[in-house]
């Protein structure tokens, strides 16, 4: 227990005080826990390693928890991972249970956060040796898994489907980077623009703009009247929370807290992935999937615990293979790097008072997280009190911030928000769904690489079922997934009115 | 804390001993210094190299100096933008392999942008193989390939990773002509997915580097992910530079042996084929000339104070400081000597 | 491995042109997608026509397009202003600052008393506090 002479009161002040300020980045629409650890990092370059990872540990748990404020108040995601977390959690806002649902999430997200730490603690090696499993074909097959659930998140399936696919190709305009292998040519887009739309779109802009700024537009054009003071009152007085909403989801928390933590572990996949992936398997294997998207707390559990479990999974290859598992552990590995202190296999065995102090701030801060949320949760509830005139503008004002400075200073992506919340306006008023658009948006760039790279490895397609067991098992997952999806829309379509999108799609 | 303060009342002091020419220049650079850097990642080599770098020249210069990691595209615009010399980049040698290898979006440095000096030298680029592999050093490669077995090498395209392949199809040429067709490369991307090319025996020899696969060289022959160096590309007096001790239970002579005269990729004249990874500054073509040598000088006293070359070398980097007249004349002859590789191999 | 299916199935992609290759699989499907859509959702699409008919005619022009005129005219003005004081932020400052007063102006129906007060201390102080925080004490890049 050498390590305990590192845990001094400063260790801890760190750790709290980074998840306090993970939280409020999280919290603030455009904000992320990326950001908040890439702002940090340079401030770690004269603690020293272990009271370094100490602040930005706890920035990571805060920040990835603190999405679940917007997502669940305003219906937008804090976060690229709380995107599920606004499905169920704003529609809970809207009943007046918006206390209600903060504090659902933030129980779920501390069972996620311990369980995937637990998991992390116990297993890092093994698991890791189990990721590397994973080639180009089966992260292919995961994303193909992910990108199913699109049919599960749609109203109508072929109007969906539809989405999701525009989501794919846009994600796709901007150069095949070389940095994954590409050949740094640009695609879709007329000579003209090139210069604009080299870069692409990047993820976060498109997201505040399909969320955040799209909703505002909508208010906008419906006149911003501003709630009366009956509704006002009715905003805060939804059933109360109690620990009884847990009955009956042991299963739920526990297997998203495993997606989510086993998504984290499999570098390049992406963190979005784990709660879309949780969210449509509880949506699934739910016995009122209809009460989904309509405020249902299986929703926001199965979001939440989700996307904290990734904050264990994600450690688990930096740590013990020397390879991020996501985009905010990519900037953790700065910090080792400036340190001197090399992480791969043998990280774990040869660092032990690192690790475990590790372990002690992530503990720590998952019960900073849980406390200081749960304290603050009422005054943060009275956020849908303030006026929309004061509202609105400050949190586009706030999505310039984090659009301008998720790629480090980029003028390009601060007119890709308006470009979108301008597109998203407009496409729902055609019907678009914006839920699969996002999902396809995400996840397409992930599916081309590991597609082609698959194709150019192989050169047929009989690999993508043929590779190895796990391939096979991925696949009766997908073909679960689409026949369950098919299955539900059917019966929502037999006791709703007569839609031949259902069976179109079967 | 106590670090920071120390921190500051060093540069502090540093500050009062060298900063009398520079203040005398009535400061060329004005308001806030923004440093682009060619690559978006954070845990990069060159984001802390430059993060280094700047955060001494931000005490020397007494301005506020912010690293900003936009990629390579981006930060070309940005330079292009501010001629006032506000706008800094720090890039390796990409930014002129990336206009050899013909990648969409690399002009030629040397004529569109002014070449600034250039800091150090990450001596860390390697070529690896599993530890199973029969190949036991890059000769064997070479010899494999002459004798026509096929060999997949896993690089990034376009620039720093692929040089190392170019030589390396380039020796096979010049050793066994004909032959050079059999070594082909895997293109992909991260660290990670070539790693795991090598795990899933998709490739033969990966790229990589002896910070981010040192310790994969310690893992038993049984494990899967077990590599072995077969080659570094750096030069030889450059690892003679690095700390004895080295990476991890890599010492300095650890790696001697992958570098020449130990370790030879020969080129077509014979000679052993080295490339060292350079970081550097490129400005705007119209930055003023007081501006440049401000940054020149700034650099000149902190090498000179040698605090920096401590810090660098800890973190794995060899201090290489030259001023931007030289640096020009020293990256454009480097760009030259590869230019002819790659014109050779392409034919 | 022989047989026709494996050859069928047997693809090549070619490095120079693979930056193609994905993007013409994925715009076939949406044409195929689109396709599908209209021929099955042609009752709607012919029923909707009359609804957003009605949607453009009950909609807050004023508040709507001011919306996206202010926007367009503060992402237009903050590089230039930015460009006047280099990497300090001040650009993003100075043109919240009218940006969010004439917003808060444009959303409200009473234009006085007090919540024209909070509007004008809201724009002063949030991009205030905003910038303080996050370009002087963060130190982040903003224009």
């Amino acid at each position: 227990m050498e390590f305990l002479s590192l845990l001094t009161p400063q260790f801890f002040v760190l750790v709290a005080g980074g998840t306090m300020v993970g939280i409020l980045f999280g919290a603030i629409p455009g904000m992320t826990a990326t950001m908040a650890v890439a702002v940090c990092l340079p401030l770690t370059y004269s603690l020293g390693l272990v009271d370094g990872l100490a602040l930005l540990l706890g920035l990571y748990v805060g920040g990835i928890s603190g999405g679940l404020v917007p997502a669940i108040l305003l219906n937008i995601p804090g976060t690229p991972s709380s995107i599920t977390t606004t499905f169920d959690g704003y529609p809970m806002t809207q009943k007046g249970e918006g206390e209600r649902a903060l504090k659902l999430a933030i129980y779920a997200s501390l069972f996620g956060g311990l369980f995937s730490l637990a998991v992390l603690y116990l297993f890092a090696p093994a698991l890791a040796d189990f990721a590397i499993k994973f080639s180009y074909i089966e992260k292919f097959l995961i994303i193909l898994l992910a990108l199913t659930v699109m049919a599960a998140l749609s109203s109508s399936l072929i109007v969906g489907i539809f989405s999701g696919v525009l989501g794919i190709f846009i994600s796709l305009v901007g150069t095949y980077p070389t940095s994954v292998g590409g050949n740094g040519e640009v695609r879709l887009m007329p000579e003209a623009l090139i210069p604009y739309l080299e870069s692409g779109f990047a993820l976060l802009p498109v997201l505040i703009g399909v969320f955040g700024v799209a909703a505002i537009l909508a208010e906008a054009a419906q006149g911003v009247r501003e709630e009366t003071a009956a509704d006002r009152l009715r905003l805060t007085t939804g059933k109360p929370f109690s620990l009884s909403l847990f009955r009956g989801q042991g299963v739920n928390l526990v297997r998203s807290a495993s997606i989510g933590t086993f998504v984290g572990i499999l570098p390049g996949v992406g963190g979005s992935a784990a709660s879309v992936l949780s969210y449509s398997q509880e949506k699934n294997f739910s016995r009122n999937p209809e009460q989904f998207g309509k405020g249902a707390p299986a929703g926001v559990i199965a979001s939440e615990s989700a996307n904290n479990g990734l904050t264990g999974g994600a450690l688990v290859p930096l740590l013990s293979l020397g390879i991020p598992g996501d985009s905010t552990t990519a900037i953790l590995i700065g910090a080792f790097a400036l340190q001197g202190i090399q992480v791969g296999p043998l990280f774990i065995g040869e660092n032990p008072q690192i690790w475990n102090s590790m372990i002690v701030a992530l503990l720590a801060a998952n019960a900073v997280m849980f406390l200081m949320m749960y304290f603050a949760i009422r005054h943060l509830a009275r956020l849908v009190l303030i006026p929309k005139y004061v509202l609105y503008p400050i949190i586009l004002m706030m999505s310039v911030v984090g659009a301008y400075t998720i790629n480090y200073g980029i003028m390009f992506d601060v007119w890709t928000l308006l470009l979108f919340g301008v597109l998203a306006f407009v496409g729902q008023k055609l019907g678009l769904e914006v839920a699969p658009f996002i999902i396809g948006f995400i996840l397409g760039p992930a599916a081309e690489i590991y597609f082609v790279k698959s194709i150019e490895s192989f050169g047929t397609l009989t690999i993508f079922f043929t590779k190895s067991p796990i391939a096979m098992v991925l696949w009766v997952l997908i073909a679960l997934s689409v026949g369950l999806s098919i299955y539900l829309a059917r019966r929502a379509a037999g006791r709703g009115p007569d839609d031949p999108a259902a069976e179109r799609g079967a | 804390m106590n670090s920071m303060l120390t921190t500051l009342g060093a540069g502090a002091l540093g500050l009062a001993l060298a900063t009398a020419p520079v203040a005398a220049t009535a400061q060329p650079i004005s308001g806030n210094l923004r440093v682009v850097v060619g690559s978006t990642s954070t845990g990069g080599d060159t984001y802390q190299n430059a993060s280094i770098v700047a955060e001494a020249l931000g005490q020397k210069l007494g301005v506020n100096v912010k690293v900003d990691p936009v990629g390579a595209t981006e930060a070309f615009k940005a330079i292009t933008r501010d001629t006032r010399g506000n706008t800094v980049m720090i890039f390796h040698d990409q930014s002129y392999l990336g206009n050899l290898y013909g990648v969409r979006g690399y002009d030629d440095i040397f004529e569109t942008y002014r070449i600034g000096p250039t800091v150090a030298i990450n001596p860390g680029n390697a070529y690896l193989v599993p530890k199973k592999s029969p190949y036991q050093t890059i000769e064997d490669v070479i010899a494999a390939a002459g004798e026509g077995k096929r060999v997949r090498v896993a690089i990034e395209p376009g620039g720093v990773s692929e040089i190392g392949f170019s030589a390396l199809k380039n020796a096979v040429r010049a050793k066994h002509p004909g032959s050079e067709g059999n070594v082909v490369a895997i293109n992909t991307g991260s660290q990670a997915d070539k790693n795991q090319l090598l795990f899933d025996g998709q490739a033969d020899v990966i790229h990589g580097s002896v910070q981010a696969n040192e310790q994969y060289t310690r893992l038993p022959e049984t494990d899967q992910k077990a590599m072995r160096f077969v080659w570094l590309t750096s030069s030889r007096d450059v690892i003679n530079q690095a700390n004895p001790e080295g990476i991890g239970e890599t010492g300095r002579d650890d790696m001697l042996k992958y570098v020449e005269p130990n370790t030879v990729v020969p080129r077509a004249d014979g000679q052993p084929f080295v490339f060292d990874k350079d970081f550097f500054f490129i400005y705007n073509a119209k930055m003023s000339d007081e501006a440049v040598a401000a940054i020149d000088q700034a650099l000149a006293g902190i090498y000179a104070d040698g605090k920096i070359q401590t810090t660098q070398k800890n973190a794995f980097f060899i201090p290489n400081f030259k001023p931007s007249g030289e640096a020009h004349a020293y990256l454009q002859e480097k760009r030259d000597q590869y230019r002819q590789i790659i014109e050779a191999i392409r034919q | 491995m022989d047989g026709g299916l494996s050859s069928l199935l047997a693809v090549s992609v070619d490095f120079s042109e693979s930056h193609l290759f994905f993007p013409r699989i994925v715009f076939a499907v949406l044409v195929v997608l689109f396709l599908a859509v209209l021929v099955t959702k042609r009752r709607e699409i012919a029923a909707s026509a009359g609804r957003l008919r009605q949607e453009v005619r009950d909609t807050d022009r004023m508040r709507l397009l001011g919306t996206i005129g202010l926007t367009v005219a503060y992402f237009l003005t903050m590089p230039v202003v930015g460009d006047v004081y280099p990497h300090s932020g001040l650009g993003f400052y100075l043109t919240s600052i009218p940006y969010l007063f004439l917003l808060s102006l444009l959303y409200l129906h009473v234009r006085r008393g007090r919540p024209l007060l909070i509007a004008a201390v809201n724009a002063v102080v949030a991009p205030s506090v905003a910038w303080y925080v996050l370009a002087r004490l963060f130190n982040l890049s903003l224009p």
